[in-house]
C-alpha cells in the first residue's frame, strides 16, 4: 500500500470509495492508545485548572510576577498560540487561492488547529488579568454609564482582532467541511447521522450548491488572509506600541507574522506525522506532501531569520542605549541560554530541511518540528521577559524565572489543545474527503494529459492533435 | 472601628483625655472631605451611630503632641478623625523639628496601633505570666515596694524628662533609693562629657547652618545623633548656597556618610589620632585661629603626618587636604559621634575632635552656648550605657530586691557579657512597665501595660535644645486608649506615690497634676489667668518656651592622649554595631513600616546583615547572602553577608535592631543582635560601654540565604537619573548665598 | 462620552496627547525635588505608607519584588567607585515616585481607560475600573506603578493596625494597579475648602505627605500653573518648561540644575529634579 510515488502528491488511482472508507475508519471508536492519550490530556488540563483556581483565589502573586515583570509566560504563551493559528490560514486560504494542490489532503486538520489554538490562546489574556471577572470591560458594550474601553490601547485591538479571527476561522472550518459532513451523514447511523445531518445543512451536492459553496469558500479565504496578517500585527503592537527597549521595534508586525507562520508550519509537521502514523494515513499524507511542507517551512524560517537580523542590526547600529543594552543582555545576560536556544532552534535547525533524505525521514522530521516549535516558543518568551528585566530604570532590574503555577498553566494549555484535537479527529474528518477526490481527479487528468502529450510527440502527426480527454467535474459520485 | 464601638466612652473622661475645653484645642481647623457636603446653615452628614458631639464624621482635626519615638523631643500634630489618630506630622511651631518628621516619627501610629501590645497587667504565677486586674497587680506591687528598703529598690528607665522625670525622682525619694538608672544605647554621653569638660556646657548648640565645612568623626547627625530631624533641617541650610562641605570619617558608612562630599574610613578607633594629626598640621601651617598652650602644642607635635598615616591608614595627602579645608572654608565645625567615642579611649578621641574645634576657631562661631530650660527638675535625665553597666554591677552584687523597669528593654540591649539575665534571676521582684511584650517584660514578675505615647499625658524637655528660647513640649493623648486596661506612665507613678505620701492625693490623676504643674510654670503667657484658656492655648500650641538659663562657653583645652592601633591575630576584625534611623536600638523592630523600609545605605529589609568590604569578603571567600558567624570573646551571632565598599576592610558592621527573642510578631526571631556579643569594655573616663571596641573573628557557616534588598542595579548603568554638578558650577549659578 | 463625541473630537484628542496633554487644565500639580538636599532618610516613603494605606508585604514578597512603596528612595553608587577602594563621594539618593507625566505612556495602553489624565494634570488611577492587565506599568519607563499581586488586607493590617487606615482613600484589593496620586485626597480636600470659601487655592495651603515630612525640605509641591507658587518659581529659575522634549529650546544658562528624568522619551514629567552637587576639590 505505502508505495512511494516519487513525483506525485498522492496516488491518483485511489478509489473514491476507498477514500471515504479510509477517512471514516479514522473516526471509528477509539482504541486504548487514544484513551490513554486522552486521559493524559485531561490530566494536564486539570492541572492547569487547579493552578488557575489557586491563582484566582490568592492573586497574581501566585504566578511569581513582580514589579518589573508584570508580564511573563502567560503573554508569551498567548503569542505562541496565536502564532500557531496562522498555519491553518496559510494552508487553507493562501494556498487555496494560489491553487497549490498539495494542500488538499492536509488543510483540514491545519484549519482545525487554527481554531483550537485560538481557543487556547483566548484563555491567556483572561488567566493573565488581575481581575478576570471584569474582562468584559474591554468590549465596547453599551452602558448607561457611558464608559467605553480605551480605543487607543492595543489590548482592546487584541480583543477585537482575536474574537473576529476566531469566529471567522471557525466559520471557515465549518463551511469547508459541509460536503464531507454530507458524506458522513450518508455513511453513519444513530446520533452521528443526526449530528452530521444538522451540520451538513441539507447538502445534496447539486450544481447550485457547489457553485455557492465555492464562491463562499473563496470569499472566506480572501477575507481570512488579511485578517490573519492583521491579527498578528495587532498582537505585535502590544509590544511595538509601547516605549520599552526591545519592544518598540518597527519590524515587529512582519516579524510576528513570519514567526507565526513559522511556528504554525512546524506544528503542521508535527500533527502531520502524528496523524500519518496513528491513523495510517500514509496514502494521503504522503512524503511528497511532507516535503512540500518542509520546503515552505524552510522558506519561512529564512524570512524569520532575516527579520531577526534586521532587528538586531537596526538596534546595534542605532543610538538607543536602552535598546542596545537589552540586546546585549539577551545574548550575554542571565537569559543567554534561552536566547541561543532560540537562535539555534529557529535559524540553525531548519537547515536540516535542506536535505531530501532528512525531509523524507519521518522520525527526524518529527524531532525537527518539535525543535522548531521550541525555538518559536522561547522566541516569544525572549520578547516578553528580557525587556522587562532590563528596561529604562536600572533600580528595577531583576531576573525572573517563572514558578510552578505559570508552568502548570502553560503546560495545561497544551493538554487543552490536544484534547480539542483528539475530540476533533474522532468527530470530524481530519482529511478533506471531497478535496482529495478532486485532487485524484485532477491528477488522473494530468496523467492522461501527459500521456497524450507523450503520444503526440511519439507519433508527431502533422495533421494535428487528437482530441484531448474530456475533463469532468468532480462530484459526489463516491458518496 | 469595632474596637472603638466596644469601648464605652465616658464623655467627661474623653473630653479630658482629648484636652477638650472648647474649640480652642483643635488646631489648624478642619479638613472636610468630599463625602460631606456642607452648605450654608445646613449640614448633611453620613449616618453614624450616636457620635459624640465633638466627633464630626469625615472631619479630621489636628491636635498637638510630642513624639516619643526617640528622645529628640520633636513636636507633633496628629490628625484625629472619628476618634482615631490617623497620621502624624511635625509641629511647625516646634523649634526642634519645624514641622518635619523622620521615618520613626511617621511610624508612631504603628507603635500605637501595634497588634502586639500588652493589654492587661500580668503577674507571674507558678512560673508563667497570667493576666490579672490592676487592683491585684498594684496591691502586689505596693506590697513588694513596702517590704523593700532604700537602695535595695532600683528603677531602670530610658531617657526621662519633664514631669515624668519629676515623678521618677519623687518615687526614688519616697523609696529612699538613689538607684535610678537611665539607659539608652544610642546616646551622646561621651560627647556631652567632653563638651562639659572642655567648653563648660554639656550640650552646646551646633550651628550647622553657619558652618562652611563640617568634619565629622562618625557623628551620624542625619540619622541617629543628638536630634536627627533638627540636624537635617539645619543640614538643608548648610547645603544651600553658600554650600558647605561635609567630610565624614567613619569605619562604616552611615546615612550622614552617604551624604558626605568626602567619605573616608579610618582604621577603627584611630579617629582621635587623625584629629590630632590634623590639629598638628593646622598649627604647623599657622592656620589656627586660637593659640594653644605649649603643653598641648608639645603633645600635638608627636602626631606628624606620616605617623598619623601609619596609625589611621589615611594617606597624608588626604589629611593635608582636610586640614586645609578646615581653614579655607571657615567657619568649620568638627563633630564626633559613636564610632569615635565607642572605644576605651573614646573620651580622648572625642576630646581630640573638640580640640580641633577650638584650634580652628569653631567655638563661638559654629558652637554656641546652649539655652537650657530653666527648671532643673524638668531637664532630661539622659540615658547612657554607663548606667546600664552600673545596674549590671548592682545585680552582680545582689544589691536589689525590687527592680522597676519603665519603657526600657535592657535585657535586649545589654551585652551578654554583662550577665544581666543571670543577675535578674536573683532579684526578688521585677516589674516591667511597658507597652510591648519585650524581652525584659518576659523576664519580669509583674508586667504593667502602659498607654502608648499617643494615649498618654506628659511633658518633655529635649536634651538638645535647638536654639532660640528653650521649650517644654506637651504630650497630649490623641485618642482614647485602644485597650481598656492600659494606664498612663504618669498615672501609675502617681498611684505608687499616693500609696506612700498623702500629699500626692490632691491630684486625681496625672492629668490634674500636669495641668496644675504647667499652669504654675513661670513663663506661661498669662500668669494671672491660670485658667482653662491658658491651658487650652498651651495644648493647642503643643509647647511652651521659657526664658533660657543661658550658659557661657569657657574653653579649657587640655592635652589628649589617644592609644595607638593594636592589631590582633585571634580577632582580626572590629565589630561595628551600627545604629539605624528606623529600628533605632531595636525598639522599633515591631513596627512593620520600619521593617519594610529599606536601610538607607544597604537597602536590606526585614533582617540583619553583616557588611563586609569586598576585600575582606574575598579573603573569607563569602558572597552576598552567605551566612557567617561573627564571634567575639563574649559570644557569637550568625547573619548574612552584605558586601559593599562603604566599610573599612578591618570591620564587620552589623546593624542594631534585630535579633529579638520576643517583642511581637514583627520582631521576634528575626536577624541577629550585635549588642549581645560586645565585650564589656568601657570608656575609661565616662564608664560608657565601648560599643565599637569589640574585636571579632568571622567564619563561614555552610548555609545560604537570599539577601532581601530593594533595588536591582547598584549603579545607574550610565543613565542620567541622578545627575551631578560640580560645586563650582553650583556657586556660579546659585551664588554664594 | 458618546460615539458622536469620539468621532467629532478624536483628532483633537489624539493630537492633544501628542502635544503633551489634551486638557484644559485647571491646575497642573508638580514638584521640584532638590537632590542636593535629599539625604535619603526614608521619611517621605514612610509618610507615604501612613497617608496612602500602603500595604506592608513582608520579607518573602519583598524578595519577590512585590513591595508597594509608591515613594521609594533609590540608592546608587557612582560608576567611578568601581575603580576606588571606597565610595569616597558617598551615595546617590533618588526619591522616585510617579512623575505624573503630561504625556504619560501608561494612559494610552490601558484597555479600559482606568488610568487617565485629570484636569489637574494628574495621572489618575481608577481602582474600581482597573482590570489588572498590568500594561501600564510595562509601559512606564520609571516603573513606579505597583500591582496588588496578593490581597494584603488581612496580612498587612491585623487588628488594631487597621484602625490607622486613612478613610479618605480606599484599601486596594488584589488584581488592581496602584501608584502615587500626589495625595489626591489632600488635593480634593483643599479644593473643596477653597470652593466653600470661594477663593483660589493658596500655594502651600497643603502639601503631599512626602513633601510635608521631608526634613530637609528637598521636596517642593505645588501648582505649576500658579505663577506665584514656589514650585513654578523653581521651575522658571532653572529654566525647565513643561511640554514635549522635541519642541524644547536649549536652556539659556546650560549650567542650571533643573532637569527631568527620561525627558528624551517625550513623556513630559511633572517632577523637576535639581542635580546633586558634588565637590570637585576633594
Amino acid at each position: 500500500m505505502a508505495q512511494v510515488i516519487q513525483d506525485k502528491i498522492i496516488d491518483e488511482n485511489l478509489k473514491w470509495s476507498q477514500i471515504n472508507q479510509d477517512v471514516i475508519r479514522s473516526m471509528q471508536a477509539p482504541g486504548k492508545a487514544y484513551w490513554i492519550t486522552f486521559a493524559v490530556c485531561v490530566a494536564m488540563f486539570l492541572t492547569a485548572v487547579a493552578a488557575e483556581i489557586y491563582q484566582y483565589k490568592v492573586g497574581m502573586g501566585a504566578a511569581g510576577l513582580n514589579n518589573p515583570h508584570m508580564w511573563d509566560m502567560y503573554i508569551a504563551t498567548f503569542v505562541f498560540w496565536i502564532g500557531m493559528s496562522h498555519a491553518g490560514t496559510l494552508l487553507s486560504a493562501i494556498l487555496h487561492i494560489i491553487h497549490a494542490q498539495w494542500r488538499k489532503p492536509i488543510y483540514r486538520f491545519a484549519e482545525a488547529m487554527t481554531t483550537f489554538s485560538l481557543m487556547t490562546a483566548g484563555f491567556f489574556p483572561m488567566i493573565h488579568l488581575g481581575r478576570v471577572w471584569n474582562l468584559y470591560w474591554v468590549l465596547p458594550y453599551v452602558s448607561d454609564r457611558g464608559i467605553w474601553p480605551n480605543f487607543r490601547s492595543p489590548l482592546v485591538w487584541d480583543a477585537f482582532a482575536i474574537s473576529t479571527y476566531l469566529s471567522a476561522s471557525a466559520l471557515f472550518l465549518v463551511i469547508g467541511m459541509i460536503p464531507d459532513l454530507a458524506i458522513l451523514r450518508d455513511h453513519t447511523k444513530g446520533w452521528r447521522k443526526k449530528f452530521y445531518g444538522i451540520l451538513a445543512l441539507g447538502w445534496r451536492g447539486d450544481d447550485r450548491q457547489w457553485r455557492n459553496f465555492r464562491k463562499t469558500y473563496m470569499l472566506m479565504a480572501c477575507f481570512l488572509i488579511p485578517l490573519a496578517i492583521s491579527v498578528h500585527s495587532i498582537v505585535s503592537s502590544d509590544f511595538a506600541m509601547s516605549i520599552m527597549p526591545g519592544w518598540h521595534v518597527t519590524t515587529f508586525p512582519p516579524y510576528f507574522v513570519a514567526g507565526a507562520l513559522y511556528s504554525g508550519c512546524a506544528a503542521i509537521m508535527t500533527l502531520f506525522i502524528c496523524l500519518r502514523y496513528f491513523f495510517h494515513m500514509e496514502e494521503y499524507m504522503t512524503k511528497n506532501i511532507m516535503e512540500k511542507t518542509t520546503k515552505l517551512t524552510f522558506a519561512i524560517a529564512m524570512v524569520w531569520t532575516y527579520l531577526n537580523l534586521i532587528e538586531f542590526a537596526s538596534t546595534w547600529y542605532g543610538h538607543n542605549i536602552y535598546d542596545k543594552e537589552v540586546l546585549i543582555s539577551k545574548a550575554t545576560g542571565p537569559y543567554a541560554v534561552v536566547f541561543w536556544t532560540m537562535i539555534i532552534c529557529g535559524s540553525v535547525v531548519p537547515f536540516t530541511l535542506c536535505f531530501q533524505k532528512l525531509r523524507r525521514h519521518m522520525p527526524t522530521m518529527f524531532v525537527v518540528s518539535l525543535l522548531l516549535q521550541l525555538g518559536m516558543y522561547v522566541e516569544r518568551w525572549m520578547i516578553v521577559a528580557p525587556t522587562l528585566s532590563q528596561a529604562h530604570q536600572p533600580h528595577q532590574w531583576d531576573v525572573l524565572w517563572a514558578p510552578v503555577v505559570q508552568w502548570a498553566i502553560v503546560f495545561g494549555s497544551f493538554g487543552w489543545f490536544a484534547l480539542l484535537f483528539l475530540v476533533f479527529v474522532k468527530l470530524f474528518p481530519s482529511v478533506s474527503m471531497y478535496e482529495v477526490k478532486e485532487l485524484t481527479f485532477h491528477l488522473q487528468h494530468e496523467a492522461e494529459e501527459e500521456k497524450w502529450l507523450a503520444d503526440q510527440e511519439k507519433h508527431a502527426t502533422p495533421e494535428g492533435a487528437r482530441e484531448k480527454p474530456v475533463t469532468g467535474r468532480p462530484g459526489l459520485e463516491g458518496a | 472601628m469595632s474596637k472603638m464601638k466596644s469601648v464605652k466612652i465616658d464623655r467627661r473622661s474623653f473630653l479630658k483625655m482629648l484636652g477638650w475645653g472648647g474649640a480652642g484645642t483643635a488646631l489648624a481647623g478642619c479638613d472636610l472631605p468630599t463625602t460631606v457636603t456642607l452648605e450654608e446653615g445646613k449640614e448633611e452628614v453620613v449616618s453614624y451611630l450616636m457620635p459624640e458631639e465633638y466627633v464630626i464624621p469625615g472631619i479630621g482635626v489636628w491636635y498637638a503632641s510630642t513624639c516619643l519615638q526617640c528622645d529628640a523631643g520633636c513636636g507633633l500634630h496628629g490628625r484625629v478623625r472619628e476618634g482615631r489618630v490617623l497620621k502624624l506630622e511635625g509641629n511647625p511651631d516646634s523649634p526642634i523639628n519645624h514641622g518635619k518628621t523622620c521615618m520613626m516619627g511617621q511610624a508612631g501610629v504603628q507603635a500605637h496601633y501595634n497588634p502586639d501590645r500588652v493589654t492587661s497587667p500580668m503577674l507571674r504565677k507558678n512560673g508563667t505570666l497570667q493576666a490579672v486586674s490592676w487592683d491585684e497587680a498594684l496591691s502586689e506591687l505596693n506590697g513588694r515596694l513596702g517590704a523593700v528598703s532604700g537602695d535595695r529598690f532600683a528603677m531602670v528607665t530610658g531617657t526621662v524628662s519633664g514631669h515624668q522625670a519629676v515623678l521618677v525622682s519623687a518615687l526614688m525619694e519616697q523609696m529612699g533609693s538613689s538607684n535610678h538608672f537611665a539607659h539608652e544605647t544610642i546616646n551622646a554621653r561621651v560627647w556631652r562629657q567632653v563638651c562639659e569638660d572642655m567648653l563648660g556646657d554639656p550640650m552646646p548648640r551646633l550651628r550647622l547652618d553657619k558652618a562652611q565645612v563640617i568634619l565629622s568623626f562618625g557623628a551620624d547627625f542625619l540619622g541617629t545623633w543628638l536630634s536627627p530631624v533638627h540636624m537635617a533641617t539645619e543640614y538643608a541650610k548648610f547645603r544651600s548656597a553658600p554650600r558647605g562641605m561635609l567630610v565624614q570619617i567613619e569605619p562604616k558608612m552611615t546615612l550622614t556618610g552617604g551624604n558626605a562630599d568626602l567619605w573616608l574610613p579610618a582604621r577603627p578607633g584611630t579617629e582621635g589620632a587623625l584629629a590630632l594629626g590634623i590639629a598638628n598640621f593646622v598649627i604647623e601651617r599657622g592656620w589656627n585661629k586660637v593659640n594653644v598652650t605649649p603643653n598641648v602644642r608639645r603633645a600635638l607635635a608627636e602626631y606628624d603626618l606620616p605617623k598619623v598615616e601609619e596609625i589611621t591608614g589615611i594617606p597624608v595627602s588626604k589629611i593635608k587636604r582636610i586640614a586645609s579645608l578646615l581653614s579655607e572654608r571657615s567657619p568649620a565645625l568638627v563633630l564626633a559621634g559613636a564610632s569615635a567615642a565607642g572605644f576605651e579611649d573614646g573620651y580622648e578621641s572625642v576630646a581630640a575632635a573638640m580640640l580641633l574645634n577650638i584650634i580652628v576657631g569653631a567655638v563661638g562661631e559654629t558652637i554656641e552656648a546652649s539655652a537650657q530650660f530653666p527648671e532643673a527638675a524638668l531637664l532630661a535625665r539622659q540615658g547612657s550605657t554607663a548606667d546600664l553597666i552600673k545596674f549590671a554591677k548592682g545585680l552582680e552584687n545582689k544589691a536589689f530586691d525590687v527592680v522597676l523597669f519603665a519603657n526600657t528593654n535592657p535585657v535586649y540591649t545589654a551585652p551578654e557579657a554583662l550577665g544581666l539575665e543571670k543577675g535578674l534571676a536573683e532579684v526578688g521582684f521585677k516589674v516591667a512597665m511597658t507597652q510591648f511584650p519585650d524581652e525584659t517584660a518576659m523576664l519580669a514578675d509583674l508586667v504593667l501595660p502602659l498607654a502608648s505615647p499617643l494615649e498618654d499625658w506628659g511633658t518633655h524637655v529635649a536634651a538638645y535644645q535647638a536654639g532660640g528660647d528653650p521649650v517644654i513640649s506637651v504630650q497630649q493623648p490623641l485618642m482614647e486608649p485602644i485597650h481598656k486596661d492600659v494606664r498612663g506612665f504618669g498615672d501609675v507613678m502617681l498611684g505608687l506615690l499616693k500609696a506612700r505620701n498623702k500629699e500626692f492625693e490632691q491630684f486625681a490623676d496625672y492629668y490634674a497634676y500636669l495641668k496644675t504643674a504647667m499652669l504654675n510654670m513661670p513663663g506661661l503667657a498669662d500668669k494671672d489667668n491660670k485658667n482653662d484658656a491658658a491651658w487650652n492655648n498651651l495644648l493647642q500650641k503643643g509647647l511652651l518656651s521659657a526664658k533660657p538659663a543661658k550658659g557661657k562657653l569657657s574653653i579649657k583645652a587640655h592635652t589628649v592622649e589617644v592609644a595607638g592601633y593594636q592589631h590582633s591575630k585571634e580577632y582580626p576584625l572590629h565589630l561595628v554595631p551600627s545604629a539605624r534611623l528606623g529600628l533605632w536600638d531595636g525598639r522599633h523592630a515591631n513596627i512593620p513600616w520600619l521593617q519594610e523600609a529599606p536601610d538607607q545605605i544597604a537597602k536590606v529589609v526585614w533582617d540583619s546583615w553583616a557588611e563586609l568590604h569586598p576585600k575582606t569578603a574575598h579573603e573569607l571567600g563569602v558572597k552576598n547572602g552567605d551566612i557567617i558567624r561573627v564571634s567575639s570573646a563574649s559570644g557569637s551571632i550568625e547573619t548574612q553577608v552584605y558586601i559593599h565598599k562603604g566599610v573599612h576592610p578591618d570591620v564587620v558592621a552589623v546593624p542594631m535592631g534585630q535579633g529579638h527573642t520576643a517583642y511581637g510578631r514583627y520582631a521576634k526571631n528575626r536577624g541577629a543582635n550585635p549588642l549581645k556579643v560586645l565585650n564589656p569594655i568601657t570608656d575609661k573616663k565616662t564608664g560608657e560601654l565601648a560599643t565599637h571596641a569589640t574585636r571579632v573573628k568571622v567564619s563561614k557557616v555552610p548555609r545560604k540565604n537570599i539577601l532581601v534588598k530593594m533595588g536591582g542595579s547598584e549603579t545607574q548603568m550610565g543613565r542620567p537619573l541622578v545627575r551631578t554638578v560640580s560645586a563650582d558650577q553650583f556657586r556660579r549659578t546659585e551664588g554664594e548665598g | 462620552m458618546s460615539f458622536k463625541n469620539i468621532l467629532e473630537n478624536f483628532s483633537k484628542y489624539r493630537r492633544g496627547a501628542e502635544e503633551g496633554g489634551h486638557h484644559e487644565y485647571e491646575h497642573r500639580w508638580g514638584m521640584a525635588i532638590d537632590l542636593n538636599l535629599c539625604i535619603g532618610c526614608n521619611a517621605c516613603s514612610t509618610a507615604c505608607y501612613a497617608e496612602n494605606n500602603l500595604a506592608v508585604v513582608g520579607k518573602d514578597k519583598f524578595e519577590k519584588g512585590q513591595a508597594m512603596h509608591w515613594m521609594r528612595i533609590e540608592r546608587y553608587w557612582d560608576d567611578a567607585d568601581a575603580g576606588r577602594d571606597f565610595p569616597e563621594q558617598g551615595a546617590l539618593f533618588l526619591p522616585m515616585l510617579c512623575q505624573q507625566c503630561g504625556a504619560a505612556t501608561c494612559e494610552p495602553v490601558c484597555p479600559v481607560a482606568a488610568t487617565y489624565h485629570t484636569p489637574d494634570g494628574l495621572n489618575a488611577q481608577v481602582y474600581n475600573r482597573c482590570i489588572g492587565s498590568r500594561y501600564c506599568n510595562n509601559n512606564c519607563p520609571f516603573r513606579v506603578r505597583y500591582f496588588n499581586f496578593w490581597s494584603y488586607y488581612e496580612s498587612s493590617w491585623p487588628e488594631p493596625l487597621n484602625m490607622q487606615l486613612n478613610p479618605d482613600l480606599s484599601v486596594r484589593d488584589k488584581g488592581v494597579m496602584e501608584k502615587c496620586t500626589f495625595c489626591v485626597q489632600r488635593i480634593r480636600t483643599a479644593k473643596d475648602k477653597a470652593q466653600r470659601e470661594n477663593r483660589a487655592i493658596v500655594d502651600g495651603e497643603f502639601q503631599t505627605a512626602c513633601a510635608q515630612a521631608c526634613p530637609t525640605g528637598a521636596i517642593v509641591f505645588g501648582d505649576t500653573m500658579d505663577p506665584n507658587s514656589r514650585v513654578t518659581k523653581l521651575w522658571q529659575e532653572h529654566e525647565v518648561e513643561r511640554g514635549p522634549y522635541t519642541s524644547k529650546k536649549p536652556k539659556q544658562n546650560a549650567e542650571l540644575r533643573g532637569y527631568r528624568i527620561f525627558e528624551e522619551l517625550n513623556v513630559d514629567p511633572s517632577i523637576m529634579y535639581l542635580e546633586r552637587v558634588r565637590e570637585t576639590e576633594v
